[in-house]
């Protein structure tokens, strides 16, 4: 059960101090100043970001504007991954604050969605969850759940209200106790250099015999490399922006470090020396 | 929450939480606050851009109007700040306005809380009274647990008091038990005592008996010795010898016990002087003591025949004379006619002499506890049997009126008290429908015999016992058999029977206001006397043949005495005017010459023929 409401605040009100500058190359009528913003780690971009299109709308013609979207360093950020997982797997060792580039020209259609609409980050938002609960309960829990109930995730979700959306999030990490644990822990593995998007298998949270699989047994399985061996450590395993330790119980990691959407999104990158 | 001592065991949530505070310092806490003023800042110059703006458009118009006077522009400038102080006065108004609504409000919220207060104080109120009747509650709760357990006491104790009455009852049964069994025992005891005693007298009397008989044995030896011897027979010196062989053995007779009787009743004895046949007539020559009492026997006997020839009918009264305090219920004569016996309810007996036509009171012999219901003299006159009903008969010694025995046992009165003809056992019957046979010697009960009805009258042959019973019969009892022989019954209750000189005829009288003669031979009514004017008083009412057995005589409710002749079988004499109440009883002196009446009003009468 996640009781620890400590480490679910601290997860919910994380935030990641961010500098929106305009690409150089749109054209302003005047200089844009950056703008400044405490992103929430567990929303999405499109969601969060209104007040850095008004600021940018500002200064750009009304004839030039599309679709905004957001880069860094030559990536485009996609805006349905997780604010935080975006940081951890391409920022996470550079200094703050993460400087994010906004484009309004040129969207890349091949490696972004388009987001025209609250309702898409809705749709993408419920379905994620759908998924979650498919590998924890096959889906009942949210299935037995009302509608109001599931807009009661998202309104908790786009109004930043962590007790409206704990409110119901709470049915969906309780599991019969004589599991002792969900049937299987939701979670994907994101690296920066892959030709997959992320690694998402089914994993038990308990072994045959009983015993709880750790954070270590998980990548042991999935992702041999990130353990660290002969003292050197290859891979920096970042959940949150923290790496856990390797001792920690999957079941407990996907209680309470899960994101809004119930998966535990783990970042895998290379360590750095510093 | 995470408990302490868990922590120890889970390195990795505290590890967890520490990187997540320490991420939040460095990526939020720094930045939070530079954002937060760098966006205000924006605002701002946002907002001063805006105003510039606008103030340049304002600054390119106006220069534009270059012409216009100064006055003009300040003009214009006080237009503005004209504008902007109507701007000010509007907005104080609304502040004034919302100040007087914050008061009104406030007003409000005064009035709601002094309510509020009025309310908890009545909600106060409300709650003491109730506290008030919870206790009033409690206390006759109490109360009625007291009382409750005052009541369930109180059944308690009434239960045990029951109950101890209970055992008080059982214990009080149980003691009236041993009382009784105690009083049963005591007088077994008693009678036990005295059949001891009447045994240790017995035994005395057997002694000085076997004594008496052995100086008599020694006597008779001699005098067979003696008769071997032939002696020379004077006739002068026979009547000398006899008179002074008389005399002296009426010394030697005069220091014997008293149980032996001199003089026997002579009716009754006749069947006992064959015995002593050969006896007497050696005795009668020599006049022992035997033949003097055989001789006198004897004389008696002629006597007696005598006697009978002398009947004579009563006609007047001689002496009336009041003979008891209360009801004269027996009378009787003694064998000698010398001496008369009357029994009555005063519960004496008194003897009266009849000299020259009057009674004179020789003595009275008391004992009894209640009133004296028969008398009888046995045969030789020196005891007198009195039967009473406080249960128990009694035997006197004429001479000395002492009371000799006293035979318990019945538990009824005694009605009639008889000897038997050996005069060594006494039959009496009593109320209690029994008739109980006594041993004089050994003064107990020998025999008791149930006859069914109370007996109100017995008369004895040597052979028989006749009772006259309340249920109309006359019973025949066989003494030695001891059983009912015969019965017969009656039209009435049976008072009296009375059996003639000879014992062939038995006189009964019966509360049907007869009088039956009937002869013991054949079993027949012989005769059968009435007359008008005769009832018979009570159930104890007493009649008589006359001495030779021609006349029978019976005493009337109304106190007239009727005498009927037998062999006529009428009505011979009616004599009243002496007794002003009933009859009782009435005898026949045996020498014929007088007849006594008694009755309920305590008088006697003596009839005579002169």
């Amino acid at each position: 059960m996640a009781d620890d409401k400590d480490v679910l605040r601290d997860v919910w009100f994380g935030r990641i101090p961010t500098c929106f500058t305009l690409n150089q190359d749109e054209i302003t009528e005047r200089e844009a100043e950056p703008f400044y913003l405490l992103l929430p780690r567990v929303s999405y971009l499109t969601l969060v970001t209104d007040k850095v299109k008004k600021h940018f709308h500002k200064v750009i013609r009304q004839e030039d504007l599309e679709e905004m979207w957001f880069e860094y360093e030559g990536t485009p950020l996609k805006w349905h991954y997780p604010i935080g997982v975006l940081f951890d797997l391409h920022a996470s060792n550079t200094a703050l604050p993460w400087s994010i580039i906004v484009h309004f020209k040129n969207f890349p259609e091949q490696d972004l969605l388009h987001c025209p609409s609250n309702s898409v980050i809705e749709a993408h938002f419920m379905s994620s969850i759908k998924e979650a609960d498919a590998l924890k309960h096959k889906g009942q829990v949210v299935n037995e759940m009302q509608r109001k109930d599931h807009k009661q995730l998202w309104m908790g979700l786009q109004n930043d209200k962590f007790d409206q959306f704990w409110a119901m999030n709470r049915k969906l990490m309780e599991y019969p106790t004589e599991e002792g644990g969900f049937r299987y822990i939701p979670f994907r593995i994101y690296q920066t250099m892959s030709d997959r998007p992320f690694i998402q298998k089914l994993f038990r949270p308990l072994s045959p015999d009983g015993h709880a699989h750790t954070l270590g047994d998980l990548l042991k399985e999935m992702f041999p490399a990130a353990i660290p061996q002969d003292d050197e450590q290859k891979y920096q395993v970042i959940i949150h922006g923290i790496e856990p330790m390797l001792e920690t119980p999957v079941q407990w990691l996907s209680e309470h470090l899960s994101h809004p959407d119930n998966f535990l999104h783990i970042c895998v990158i290379p360590a750095t020396n510093d | 929450m995470s408990d302490p001592g868990g922590q120890a065991k889970r390195p990795w949530k505290k590890h967890i939480a520490d990187q997540l505070k320490q991420r939040d310092r460095v990526q939020r806490q720094a930045f939070e606050e530079l954002i937060h003023q760098y966006n205000r800042l924006l605002e701002k110059s946002d907002l001063q851009a805006v105003w510039s703006e606008r103030l340049q458009t304002d600054k390119f118009d106006h220069q534009n109007r270059h012409d216009l006077s100064p006055a003009a522009e300040a003009g214009r400038g006080d237009a503005l700040l004209q504008e902007m102080a109507h701007i000010r006065i509007r907005h104080q108004e609304e502040l004034t306005e919302l100040h007087k609504k914050r008061g009104e409000l406030a007003q409000n919220v005064i009035e709601l809380n002094n309510l509020i207060q009025l309310k908890d104080k009545e909600i106060q109120t409300n709650e003491a009274q109730i506290l008030q009747y919870q206790r009033r509650i409690s206390e006759l709760e109490a109360e009625c647990r007291g009382l409750g357990g005052s009541l369930q006491d109180l059944e308690r104790a009434n239960q045990t008091l029951r109950d101890e009455y209970d055992a008080l009852q059982i214990t009080f049964g149980a003691l009236e038990e041993k009382l009784r069994r105690a009083t049963e025992d005591n007088q077994e005891l008693v009678s036990r005592w005295m059949a001891e005693k009447a045994q240790e007298a017995n035994l005395l009397n057997a002694e000085n008996e076997k004594d008496i008989r052995r100086r008599q044995a020694k006597l008779q030896k001699d005098l067979a010795e003696a008769a071997k011897e032939p002696l020379p027979i004077d006739l002068d010196d026979d009547i000398e010898v006899l008179q002074v062989l008389q005399e002296d053995t009426a010394e030697a007779t005069g220091d014997t016990s008293p149980g032996r009787a001199i003089s026997r009743t002579p009716s009754r004895r006749v069947s006992r002087s064959p015995p002593g046949g050969i006896l007497d007539s050696l005795t009668h020559i020599f006049g022992r003591r035997r033949s003097v009492s055989l001789s006198l026997d004897a004389a008696e006997t002629e006597r007696s025949s005598a006697v009978c020839t002398e009947v004579c009918l009563p006609t007047t009264a001689l002496h009336t004379f009041d003979a008891h305090d209360g009801e004269v219920n027996a009378v009787c004569f003694s064998p000698g006619s010398r001496v008369l016996a009357t029994g009555g309810m005063d519960r004496r007996v008194k003897l009266w002499e009849v000299v020259s036509g009057h009674c004179q009171m020789k003595g009275s012999l008391l004992g009894s506890n209640a009133g004296i219901t028969s008398i009888e003299f046995d045969s030789a006159g020196s005891y007198l049997l009195a039967a009473s009903n406080d249960f128990a008969s009694r035997m006197w010694t004429v001479d000395d009126y002492r009371l000799r025995h006293t035979l318990t046992g019945h538990s009824g009165k005694v009605l009639a008290a008889r000897f038997l003809l050996d005069n060594a056992r006494i039959v009496s019957g009593s109320y209690d429908r029994t008739l109980k046979l006594w041993d004089l010697r050994s003064k107990v009960c020998m025999k008791t015999v149930f006859a069914g009805s109370s007996c109100n009258d017995i008369v004895c042959t040597e052979q028989c016992v006749m009772s006259g019973h309340f249920d109309k019969k006359v019973r025949f009892w066989d003494i030695r058999a001891e059983s009912i022989v015969r019965e017969l019954e009656l039209l009435g209750r049976v008072t009296s029977l009375d059996l003639s000189h000879d014992r062939t005829q038995l006189l009964t009288c019966s509360r049907d206001d007869l009088l039956k003669i009937i002869d013991l031979r054949s079993n027949a009514v012989r005769q059968t006397f009435s007359a008008q004017g005769f009832k018979c008083g009570a159930d104890w009412t007493r009649v008589t043949f006359s001495p030779d057995g021609s006349y029978v005589a019976a005493g009337s409710a109304d106190g007239t005495l009727f005498v009927w002749n037998v062999l006529t079988g009428k009505l011979d004499r009616t004599l009243d005017k002496q007794h002003s109440s009933a009859i009782n009883a009435v005898a026949w002196s045996p020498s014929g010459a007088h007849v006594v009446s008694v009755d309920k009003g305590s008088k006697a009468v003596l009839w005579s023929d002169i």
